[in-house]
């Protein structure tokens, strides 16, 4: 128990607390409603499609292999770069082609930005290994697990003495691809959604036709998605208080407080993304 | 099939330029120590270990970086919207980014060694004039050829995000691409090299970074000396190849199967670097071997 009367803090599962998981519920009911009152069932719609995006990248973070600084001096297994940062990155990179995709209707856009994040993702870990393995001469060694769930590796052995383990074993290569995946994919589902409600709203608006407005209507749905990406990453950097190994970490398990959380917090963030043009309409 | 052809050398400059930014941005956070291992610089001084390494952990490398190429990005954006030749405007445009990141650089090393004052470690003027225009010049590249491939991108191959937003996405892809293959290298493999070769540096011996150099003391322009070897291609080539297989699964594969060509192949390229990573960890194990404690080695050798 903390001075402020928080949860003990655990290495594994720390579920919701009651009051968060009340207050969240509440602040989503709230978004959802006022989203309602803003621009009915399409409102209502775009912010239960923003949420689910930020959902999928609160969630998708927790799959990427961060070591943060530690790593970067051999000192424990993962990226040596930041929560936000690397996912970011990789959930960009699936907004790019995504985005890129988006013409061709919502599947395909969708999966295009799942594999966009994932491809980042895969190229970047299998760089990251063959820096280790070629620059330094290091094999990979979970600080975490015995072995590795998917291939059976044992780590112990290769585990230099007084580190919490190196390198990017191959579960966490997988997790990373899936987090990218994951961000990518609830990246794209965000900005769509954006871009739905600004095409429809912004002729009207600014007295244009919808071609005259595509640019101001992508960029600002394109603005937002990079901000509610931050916004999650920022959130689940706290709950697994800033490394993770990936699936395999006993800190995986704190996701369902992060989902809570993103939802919260996308939910609201997707009320004032939507709301906007409504505010610029009142001027 | 004279559009895909044209696609396919786009791509193929696009990447080339993603290459050489990658390259560079890594060169240039390793010169200025911005990236992680920057705890260790921090640290030392703290440790008793006085040195005279540069010291600029502004942010991470990927917001750092988002905020300079999206700089220069809205900047050449800017000038086009003038009707300034594209090439000129970039280069205007990369040039001023350039400016605040020297400003940034130069705050950060005075402020960041003035609060290590109470550890006794100087803040070392030659340092800042000799190693702020080196950082700059690195990230001139590296924001110069991120900005040109962004607008490559918008004006030949038709992404509908304008410049600055997508020099956004692409600075910060950049930094997170440099930070997570360059920084191990410069972080363990330059800062202790002193260490075991093979092995993580146990956390006991953290703050005790490498100090001298083969005259003198070791400075910042040598650590960029050593990263340009290796953590700075390797960066180069991870950045490259995110955006080459980017463009390429999208320009070349998206007309077939109703753009479900691109996807497909997007999935190959994924499950074919998995296919890499795993036979280098599997030859690693095999041809390294486990750990071994240094003195055991020495008492088997003798």
């Amino acid at each position: 128990m903390s001075a402020l009367g928080g949860p003990a803090k655990t290495a594994g599962v720390q579920p919701p607390t009651g009051m968060g998981l009340v207050i969240s519920i509440v602040l989503i009911i709230i978004a959802f409603a006022l989203a309602y009152f803003l621009l009915q069932i399409a409102g209502l719609l775009a912010v239960v499609g923003i949420t689910v995006g930020g959902i999928l990248i609160g969630f998708g973070v927790h799959f990427v292999p961060v070591g943060g600084a530690p790593a970067a001096m051999g000192q424990s297994p993962g990226i040596a770069t930041g929560v936000p940062m690397l996912a970011s990155g990789a959930g960009l990179a699936g907004l790019f082609a995504g985005a890129w995709a988006a013409p061709l209707g919502l599947p395909i856009a969708l999966a295009s930005g799942a594999i966009g994040g994932g491809l980042l993702m895969a190229i970047t870990c299998t760089m990251v290994n063959i820096i280790y393995i070629f620059g330094m001469g290091i094999p990979a060694a979970s600080g975490k697990v015995d072995k590795d769930p998917i291939t059976g590796d044992t780590f112990p052995e290769y585990k230099t003495q007084g580190t919490e383990g190196h390198g990017l074993p191959f579960i966490s290569w997988v997790g990373g691809v899936i987090g990218g995946a994951l961000g990518g994919l609830g990246g794209t589902l965000i900005y769509l959604e954006l871009l739905d409600i600004y095409q429809a709203q912004m002729p009207a608006l600014l007295s244009a036709t919808v071609e005259q407005i595509a640019p101001i209507a992508i960029s600002l749905a394109g603005v937002f998605a990079i901000g509610m990406f931050l916004v999650n990453a920022v959130l689940v950097a706290y709950n697994i208080g800033g490394t993770i190994e990936g699936p395999h970490d006993p800190k995986f398990k704190r996701a369902p407080r992060a989902i809570i959380a993103s939802a919260a917090a996308s939910a609201i963030a997707g009320v004032f993304a939507i709301g906007l043009l409504e505010l610029v309409g009142v001027f | 099939m004279e559009e895909i052809i044209f696609g396919i050398g786009i791509t193929a400059l696009a990447g080339a330029l993603a290459t050489i930014a990658g390259a560079a941005e890594d060169t240039e956070s390793d010169i200025g120590s911005q990236g992680d291992p920057n705890s260790q610089v921090q640290l030392a001084p703290q440790m008793g270990y006085v040195h005279r390494i540069f010291n600029k952990a502004i942010a991470g490398e990927p917001p750092a970086y988002g905020l300079w190429v999206a700089l220069g990005a809205g900047l050449a954006w800017a000038f086009m919207a003038m009707q300034m030749n594209p090439i000129l405007a970039i280069v205007l445009g990369s040039a001023l980014a350039v400016f605040v990141q020297g400003v940034y650089a130069t705050t950060a090393y005075l402020g960041r060694t003035a609060s290590l004052a109470k550890f006794e470690q100087p803040v070392y003027i030659d340092i800042l004039k000799s190693m702020t225009t080196v950082t700059m010049a690195h990230a001139f590249v590296a924001v110069f050829a991120t900005v040109t491939m962004c607008h490559l991108i918008i004006s030949a191959l038709g992404h509908p995000f304008p410049l600055p937003l997508l020099g956004l996405i692409w600075g910060i892809a950049l930094g997170a691409a440099g930070s997570a293959t360059g920084n191990p290298f410069y972080g363990k493999e330059r800062q202790y090299q002193h260490q075991k070769f093979g092995a993580g540096v146990p956390i006991s011996a953290s703050g005790n970074i490498v100090r001298y150099a083969e005259a003198g003391e070791r400075n910042s322009l040598d650590n960029g000396f050593f990263s340009a070897k290796l953590g700075g291609p390797a960066s180069g080539i991870c950045f490259g190849l995110i955006v080459f297989f980017e463009l390429w699964r999208t320009v070349i594969f998206e007309p077939l199967a109703a753009g479900w060509g691109a996807i497909i192949i997007g999935v190959v390229a994924i499950l074919i670097f998995a296919i890499i990573d795993r036979y280098i960890e599997v030859w690693a194990r095999k041809t390294f071997g486990p750990y071994v404690v240094p003195g055991a080695t020495e008492e088997v050798s003798s």
